[in-house]
């Protein structure tokens, strides 16, 4: 903050109320919805992808009295798509703030601050991450039933198994939230994590540089 | 408080490099803008205009020498000085209007007041009283691909008076809009400069905008080449 005197100006606040930014950055995911969704389709991905692992897991587990089933192999696997969702999310938000030079330079224009330009990045990736995250958590769930359905029930070991609620309920409540839990603060992490390089990138641009690019 | 000068430059340069080459963007400009002049500044293609104006709005830092806004020496401010300038002394309108595609016309002109803290009624009050000053009370809730062109460029003006700002610039304002628009521009433009005072200065190819500026300055290779009244503009089309 330099609030202040300078000269014969009396300098006042920049203010950027996050309840607008919120707006902003809610409005920039509904207009540009297919950048969005291609964003979101990466976290999706990675998210699906660990919460049909850990289920089958805990599936096998139960099914098969069997104490641990995650292979360390797994967790490789587990970390590296989730690395390759990030690289997708870094990827995709550098286009989404190449597409937007000008934007940056006119909201500089206007009176924003680097880091309001920041925080609108940011806000983007942390409602992308939010909604990746549940949509990727619901696509593992249906993963993880459809693999228990198909893997158990010609035996019938586990009668629960047959239907996706008994299989919900033959896990529990506690593991399902969990999962839920960690999923969408994964995402949100994650796609944090991706974005930050970008987004300062964004905050940093000169704005007579950004606003010379034509689009 | 009223200065006599609203914008004053001194020995102003920008020089570019690339690599071993150097583009004197600007080299040696001294200008001096009186309190709510309307100023044209003239010249050919790459001759400096768009780089006058980023210095004198605050948007990128001279080689060498002085802009004076308000008799406050800018390339003296931090970051957070040089967003409030921006924000409450300038308004800028560009030649691709540049207005923030995903909000309505309203909200594009209430966007400055927010980073300067207006309240929220305020916002809407005064946004509205703008925008149906220049002439689009009935597009309040558009965004900007549902306007044309004109329109687009009369929410950028709205805009960039939001904050009451000291100067206005304008870097070819009817560079994208037929010569009737654009006509329709320069004159909403030279009336909002009576009505409000507000200093007005124009980077323009256009050469209806002579008509209607209080002086005209001519750019060259990045220096001043001459400064012409209004009068003696007259002069010279009645020879
Ligand atoms: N970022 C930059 N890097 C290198 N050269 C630049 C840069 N910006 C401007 N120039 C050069 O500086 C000179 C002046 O450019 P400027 O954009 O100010 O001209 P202009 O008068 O606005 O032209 P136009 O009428 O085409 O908009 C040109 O030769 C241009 O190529
Ligand atoms: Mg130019």
């Amino acid at each position: 903050m330099s609030a202040g005197k300078v000269g014969t100006w009396e300098i006042g606040e920049i203010k950027l109320p996050l309840s607008e930014a919120f707006r902003i950055s809610l409005e920039n995911i509904r207009k540009r919805f297919v950048r969005a969704a291609i964003t979101t389709a990466s976290i999706v991905l990675g998210i699906a992808f660990m919460v049909s692992i850990l289920l089958m897991a805990q599936i096998q587990q139960i099914a098969r009295g069997a104490p641990e089933t995650i292979r360390a192999y797994q967790y490789w696997l587990l970390f590296i798509s989730l690395l390759v969702s990030g690289v997708g999310i870094t990827n995709s938000m550098l286009i989404a703030v190449a597409e937007r030079y000008k934007e940056i330079g006119t909201m500089k224009c206007l009176g924003a601050l680097d880091r309001h330009i920041l925080i609108f990045f940011l806000l983007e990736s942390l409602i992308i991450g939010g909604v990746g995250g549940i949509a990727g958590y619901i696509v593992g769930l249906i993963a993880g039933i459809v693999y228990g359905y198909t893997q158990f029930r010609p035996s019938d070991v586990i009668g629960a198994l047959t239907s996706p609620l008994g299989t919900l309920s033959m896990l529990g409540a506690p593991t399902v939230i969990a999962l839920l839990l960690l999923s969408v603060v994964l995402a949100m992490i994650l796609t944090m994590a991706a974005s930050l390089y970008p987004a300062y990138y964004a905050a940093k641009l000169n704005p007579a540089e950004a606003l010379r690019y034509e689009v | 408080m009223r200065y006599e000068y609203t914008v004053e430059t001194e020995d102003l340069a920008k020089y570019y490099y690339m690599g071993k080459y150097v583009i004197k963007a600007l080299d040696g400009v001294n200008i001096k803008i009186r309190r709510g002049e309307y100023v044209s500044i003239m010249g050919p293609s790459g001759s400096g205009k768009t780089t006058l104006f980023n210095m004198i709005g605050g948007l990128d830092r001279p080689t060498r020498g002085k802009v004076y806004i308000d008799e406050v020496d800018i390339s003296k401010l931090d970051a957070y000085e040089l967003a409030w300038l921006r924000c409450r002394k300038i308004g800028y309108i560009f030649q691709t209007f540049n207005l923030i595609p995903v909000l309505t016309a309203l909200e594009n002109v209430m966007l400055p007041m927010i980073f300067a803290g207006v309240p929220r009624e305020e916002r809407i009050k005064r946004a509205t009283e703008l925008l149906e000053r220049v002439g689009l009370g009935d597009r309040l809730h558009h965004k900007p691909p549902e306007l044309s062109g004109g329109q687009q460029q009369r929410v950028a003006i709205a805009r960039a008076l939001a904050n009451d700002p000291a100067i206005v610039l304008a870097d070819e304002p009817t560079g994208n809009l037929d010569l009737h628009t654009g006509l329709e521009i320069i004159n909403l433009l030279r009336t909002l400069n009576k009505e409000k005072g507000v200093t007005i200065v124009t980077a323009t190819h256009d050469l209806k905008m002579i008509d209607v500026s209080d002086r005209i300055i001519y750019l060259r290779d990045g220096k001043v080449q001459r400064i012409e009244t209004r009068a003696e503009v007259a002069v010279e089309y009645e020879e």
